[in-house]
């Protein structure tokens, strides 16, 4: 593994080969340096910069730049090392022990030891026991767990130090932080990875979608969130846009499982009454992926299994034997106006079907359209997570293997207690002078490696 | 009833009367002219909804006409010729266009009748519009609109937009709501409102207002139910949970498709009307009552001067009535009712001066009558005198022998017709000195049964059978004597009456407080004249006697505080009935009169 010392040497060393290779004519616009404030604008507006509300609050990226976890994913979702070095399950994969990166440091001046990571863990997953041994951890869980580095991985096991003034090993630090409104960070010179080509981050929240992309149009910042519905107008208007693999689930959950057969026909026939396709091509504007699974099919491989087709006719012949004493309440979030024009088209579309569906926006109906972020890249652990939001039973994964993965999702559809509409983009729209970005096919975002161009506004 | 009250009850009858007609007059008449200024005034206001509705007609049709002429229109009527048109980039289209333009609705429809954008619906998109298949009027309409939240009734307009061989449709319009309500200028006491005629059962609580909202929207249910059936304007009295009344008249307002799609309702409160009948009422009842003072008032000083000449001949006349011919009345004016007191005082007078010559002539015929009987008496006890006399006279010449018994006869015959004149003189003196009567108890029936056995030989020898019938077993206060004399001159009347034998009945009987002694023969009877005057002092109907029995009957009587009577038919016999008052306080007392 590599230390921080050698990987910081890297750095150096391709800082002076670039600039020995590009000094006399040579293009700027692709030579990394450092230095410059990246702006950002957000729509979350988060209380607090604890990892598990970050999570909650559903702004991981902020979470990246601040705390490290032990274990990240890859594209692929395979574990790689980040503060564990090396991990090792004991049979029955119960028991793991995970060694932490020596040299590391908490932004607040702390070593990374491995007490604060184990209490870090503790306060994160209070099922677990975390024991501290040299300079290892010892985590032990009360039922077998196998993807227990998958979950490490995940941004609300992000460590951090310090109570209640928190404080991680990312690679960048909070320089102010104004809750819900404005956050500052500098670069973590000290950062093990390597410390970030821009010194500093200035990261505006409450901003609505509009909002970001007059500013970004203003040139007040430079990374502004793009909607799934407006990544494609963003594009035809000529910003650089950068977009996820879809990978927000939107569903259609009931509160209650279904008590009769007859439930079952309905909810049956309102599945077969929404017309996804045009609602990802209109209303999404092609921001999304229509999807009858709960993890996408880029991610499972066997999600076209689950491929849904509206037939009006169908749905008819499933009313017909389904029974409905009253309207079905379904519930949206009133802030989204998507959600609401989704909700809307899907009360046409079961109209359609004979039946009848009405709106709520106080939280309370038969079912909610819900968006769940994919909370892994590991598809046992995005499932798990899925059917965690969703309130569906844990699924059970066997051994491991694909087909019980796909046994275990069919099985969680089968419950009648959900129904799949898409999987939706994320997106950032960016200015010209930002470089290097990149986003992870579940929308998080690179920024450690992020440099600004002379072209920057 | 008096007369004065008559005359007091005729005039407040006829204040009432008129109080009434004159406010049920001027009540009708107000009505008349409140409903005649209610029209006028709702024919205004409906008048000038319908102005404003056209005004906001034409407003929404340059919206929609100006949304049509946009930039995003024209796009929308490029992808509209294309051969297979997308549409997905127009979901907001609509919305934007519409908020730019101010219009609560807009939908861009082709020709097909899909719709492309919907400002009101974005997920309708693909739906089909009813609209765009049908003939298009050119001006603005009523619509009744479907939205997520529910359907809506709004003002629309129509924009066709060519788009190649094909066309796309600007439906556009604005809500039919409380602010386009507020809009009116309404006039005091007026108020509008506007009734949704949605599908769906009658729910008057979907009613626009220009205020408050209405407590209790359910009393206008039936108004709206009639119009909702007929299609016709109609109108009604709506006497709200408050007290307060209002006129409602409710006219239909159509839409495209002639189909009534909204229920305009023109309320006029009734309040003005309601307190100037309530003031026309307290004036009524004012004058009523003041006018019912003044009735008694005027018709006491009305009946007093009326009646009050009335009253005094109606106490004079009693007076003349209780035997005081002194009574005069005043004639205080000259009109009939003083002529009727100048009459009445002459008949007085007139009557006084009868009685005075009548008493007068009585005195007359009964000292005639006195002097008559008298004479009659005295002079049948002369005559013997004077022939025994002369007899002595001519027996003392003639035979002087004789003369000792002569003489001896005729001064037994003078001794005895002396004792006559002396026995006429005493009754005469007894009449005149009839005692007063010692009351005590006196059972009728012991007294009558007494009389009865002192003629009883007098009854067998004249052949009279006598009936008793004693129903009477009460004691009456009366003087045995006197009234045992009284049936006793009654009987001996009886018998005389009955020369020829009969029947001779006496009964005693109580009527009340009242004892009644019947004695009735079956002999000649009397004729009515001799009923008359037959208890006159010396009236006799006999060839003999003094004419006093009856009298001195009629006086025990009257003494005994009680009266006489006789009822005879001529043939047929006579009945006299003694009433005489019991006196029970005197014989409890055990005083005497």
């Amino acid at each position: 593994m590599l230390t921080q010392e050698t990987m910081r040497r890297f750095n150096l060393l391709l800082l002076v080969a670039s600039s020995v290779i590009w000094s006399v004519p040579a293009n700027a616009a692709t030579r990394p340096h450092y230095g410059g404030t990246v702006r950002v604008a957000m729509h979350e507006t988060p209380q607090s910069l604890d990892p598990l509300s970050l999570a909650q609050v559903g702004v991981p990226n902020i979470s990246r730049l601040l705390f490290d976890t032990l274990v990240v994913l890859d594209d692929r979702g395979f574990a790689q090392p980040a503060l564990a070095t090396t991990w090792q399950a004991e049979p029955g994969n119960q028991r793991w022990r995970l060694t932490l990166r020596s040299g590391v440091s908490f932004n607040d001046g702390a070593n990374l030891e491995p007490t604060a990571v184990a209490a870090s863990l503790r306060a994160a997953n209070p099922d677990w026991k975390v024991l501290p041994v040299s300079d290892m951890i010892i985590v032990q869980t009360g039922e077998p767990h196998p993807n227990l580095p998958a979950e490490l991985a995940l941004p609300r096991n992000g460590i951090v130090h310090g109570n209640p003034q928190v404080s991680g090993t990312g690679p960048f630090a909070v320089s102010q932080y104004v809750a819900g409104k404005h956050l500052s960070l500098v670069a973590n010179d000290q950062y093990w990875g390597g410390r970030p080509f821009v010194d500093s981050m200035e990261i505006d929240f409450g901003q609505t979608g509009q909002d970001q992309m007059t500013s970004l149009d203003l040139g007040r910042i430079d990374l502004a969130e793009v909607a799934p519905e407006n990544i494609r107008r963003a594009r035809a208007e000529g910003h650089t846009v950068q977009s996820s693999s879809p990978a927000e689930l939107m569903a259609l959950a009931f509160a209650m499982p279904p008590r009769n057969d007859e439930e079952i026909h309905l909810r049956n026939a309102l599945a077969l009454s929404i017309d996804m396709p045009a609602i990802n091509n209109v209303v999404l504007q092609g921001g999304g992926e229509a999807t009858g699974a709960l993890l996408p099919n880029w991610l499972s491989g066997y999600g076209f299994l689950f491929a849904r087709v509206q037939n009006t006719e169908f749905a008819r012949t499933e009313r017909t034997l389904g029974k409905q004493s009253g309207p079905l309440v379904l519930a949206y979030d009133s802030q989204d106006l998507v959600a609401r024009t989704v909700a809307e088209r899907v009360m046409l579309n079961a109209r359609d079907a004979g039946i009848t569906v009405q709106l709520t926006t106080n939280g309370h109906g038969d079912m909610a359209l819900t968006r769940v972020p994919l909370p892994s890249l590991n598809t046992q652990t995005a499932l798990t997570g899925v059917a965690l939001a969703l309130q569906l039973p844990m699924p059970s994964f066997g051994n491991g293997s694909a087909n019980d993965l796909y046994s275990a999702e069919k099985t969680l559809l089968q419950s009648h207690r959900v129904i799949p509409l898409g999987y939706l983009r994320s997106g950032v729209a960016l200015q010209p002078g930002i470089r290097n970005f990149n986003m992870s096919p579940d929308g998080a975002w690179q920024m450690s490696n992020v440099w600004l161009g002379s072209d920057k506004p | 009833m008096s007369f004065r009250r008559r005359l007091l009850l005729l005039f407040a009858l006829t204040v009432l009367v008129s109080v009434a007609a004159v406010t049920g007059i001027v009540s009708a008449m107000a009505r008349r002219a409140f409903d005649r200024a209610n029209d006028e005034r709702t024919a205004a206001l409906v008048s000038q909804f319908r102005r404003e509705f056209t005004r906001r007609g034409d407003d929404v049709r340059r919206r929609v006409q100006a949304a049509s002429a946009s930039a995003a229109a024209g796009q929308i009527a490029v992808a509209a010729a294309q051969s297979s048109p997308d549409y997905s980039s127009f979901l907001d289209a609509a919305q934007t266009l519409a908020e730019a333009q101010r219009l609560d609705f807009l939908e861009f429809a082709d020709d097909r009748g899909t719709i492309i954008s919907s400002a009101q619906w974005p997920a309708k998109f693909g739906y089909q519009e009813r609209l765009a298949k049908t003939t298009l009027p050119a001006y603005a309409f009523l619509r009744d609109e479907e939205t997520p939240s529910g359907t809506v009734l709004g003002l629309f307009a129509v924009h066709a937009i060519s788009a190649g061989d094909h066309k796309v449709y600007a439906i556009g319009g604005t809500r039919l709501d409380r602010t386009f309500l507020s809009s009116l200028d309404l006039p005091a006491g007026m108020r509008v409102m506007l009734y949704p005629n949605l599908a769906g059962p009658i729910a008057p609580e979907r009613l626009l207002t220009t205020g408050d909202p209405i407590a209790n929207p359910q009393a206008l249910a039936q108004l709206v139910q009639k119009v909702h059936i007929t299609d016709h304007d109609e109108s009604a009295v709506i006497h709200w949970d408050s007290g307060n009344d209002e006129t409602v008249n409710a006219f239909p307002l159509m839409g495209a498709n002639d189909k009534t799609l909204a229920i305009l309702l023109v309320g006029s409160s009734r309040q003005i009307y309601t307190e100037l009948r309530s003031e026309i009422r307290s004036a009524a009842l004012f004058a009523s009552g003041a006018g019912l003072l003044l009735a008694v008032l005027l018709s006491s000083i009305a009946a007093v001067r009326v009646t009050k000449p009335v009253e005094e001949l109606a106490n004079a006349a009693r007076e003349v009535a209780a035997g005081n011919l002194d009574a005069q009345v005043t004639a205080h004016t000259n009109d009939e009712l003083g002529v009727l007191a100048d009459a009445f005082n002459r008949m007085t007078r007139d009557l006084i001066e009868h009685r005075e010559r009548l008493v007068q002539a009585e005195r007359v015929a009964a000292w005639r009558e006195l002097a008559r009987r008298l004479a009659h008496e005295l002079k049948n006890p002369l005559f013997p005198l004077q022939l025994t006399v002369e007899n002595l006279m001519r027996s003392r010449e003639q035979s002087p022998q004789d003369f000792e018994d002569t003489f001896r006869e005729s001064a037994s015959t003078l001794l005895s017709e002396i004792a006559n004149l002396k026995s006429i003189i005493n009754r005469f003196s007894e009449f005149s000195k009839m005692p007063q009567p010692h009351l005590q108890e006196v059972l009728l029936r012991d007294l009558v049964a007494g009389v009865i056995h002192v003629y009883e030989a007098q009854f067998e020898k004249m052949k009279i059978r006598n009936e008793t019938e004693f129903t009477d077993s009460q004691p009456v206060s009366a003087d045995p004597d006197l009234l045992h004399r009284a049936i006793s001159n009654l009987v001996l009347n009886a018998i005389d009456a009955m020369p020829e034998g009969g029947k001779l009945v006496l009964r005693t009987s109580r009527n009340g407080n009242t004892a009644i002694i019947e004695v009735g023969d079956t002999g000649t009877g009397l004729t009515s004249e001799e009923c008359a005057r037959l208890f006159t002092p010396y009236y006799t109907s006999k060839s003999h006697g003094t004419g006093l029995g009856l009298a001195i009957v009629q006086s025990i009587v009257s003494d005994h505080g009680g009266r006489i009577s006789v009822k005879s038919q001529p043939g047929k016999g006579t009945t006299f009935i003694i009433e005489l008052p019991v006196a029970r306080q005197i014989l409890a007392d055990g005083t005497s009169a």
